[in-house]
């Protein structure tokens, strides 16, 4: 489906091979720079769009080469939008939170790190999207950080 | 793309430090082991996993360094980590990683610590 492009949003086609999610990050980061996010908040994102982008390369498209990863970055209401689509089957399951004691006692696999940053930096998810150009994941990541306003209340 | 890693070893004293040249991402694994190898061959019991301010850490090198630390850890040796960004400290601390190795912000301070501390 065509993108009507402009000043508040951007689209980036990756191939599907780990390493290239740094484009995505990198573009973000300029995005979120241009509309005044903070270099802390900027952090944030680029991790959220690399394990997003990760994600998709390795458990949506299933490391197929031949795939691509699409990362639509838009600047909107004071936050950044941010949908990751693959060409895969979506995600099976969100795994738990990994459990840092299970893994290190090898109870458990050491998985799911990528999906636990995006829900924890993150201020909104949206995970196995059904869309025209394949399954997507969308994420949302204010200005104001709410690990901030979480932090204030406390 | 390059995916290789450069881990130089440094002994100080009674205290190893690994000191990781570049990104810390599942391509690192290989570096990693050899290093954490050869450190683990020369007897150390104390370990500094040094990285710096510019790396980028994804979900594949925190898994590695996780059992890394294991490692470490059922070897009876101690670790701390040092020179990682104030992002990545976030980071570790909301995976669990500080429970298991303190992060400084230098080496010299990590250094102190491990010297002040008995093995």
């Amino acid at each position: 489906m065509a993108t009507n492009l402009n000043e508040r949003l951007v689209k980036i086609i990756l191939p599907n091979i780990l390493g290239y999610e740094r484009i995505a990050m990198a573009s973000s980061a300029s995005l979120a720079k241009m509309f005044g996010f903070s270099s802390e908040r900027i952090e944030d994102l680029k991790t959220i769009v690399a394990e997003a982008a990760i994600n998709a390369m390795q458990h949506g498209n299933k490391g197929r080469t031949d795939s691509e990863v699409a990362v639509t970055i838009r600047f909107k209401d004071n936050a950044i939008h941010v949908a990751v689509t693959d060409q895969g089957d979506g995600i099976a399951e969100v795994l738990p939170k990994p459990d840092i004691h299970r893994i290190m006692n090898k109870q458990d696999p050491p998985v799911g790190f990528g999906v636990f940053l995006i829900q924890e930096l993150a201020d909104g998810v949206e995970f196995n999207i059904d869309t025209d150009d394949g399954h997507c994941v969308n994420i949302v990541v204010k200005r104001e950080s709410n690990q901030v306003e979480d932090a204030a209340r406390k | 793309m390059q995916h290789e890693n450069e881990i130089k070893l440094e002994k100080q004293g009674d205290v190893t430090i690994m000191d990781i040249k570049g990104d810390i991402t599942a391509f690192s694994d290989p570096f990693l082991n050899n290093a954490y190898q050869e450190a683990n061959n020369q007897g150390t019991r104390k370990i500094i996993l040094k990285s710096n301010k510019e790396a980028y850490i994804n979900s594949g090198g925190i898994a590695l360094l996780i059992q890394l630390l294991a490692q470490i850890k059922r070897n009876n040796q101690r670790v701390v980590i040092a020179g990682v960004s104030d992002h990545f400290k976030k980071i570790f601390n909301m995976v669990g990683i500080t429970k298991f190795a303190p992060i400084y912000d230098t080496e010299e301070a990590a250094l102190q610590i491990l010297a002040a501390k008995p093995d």
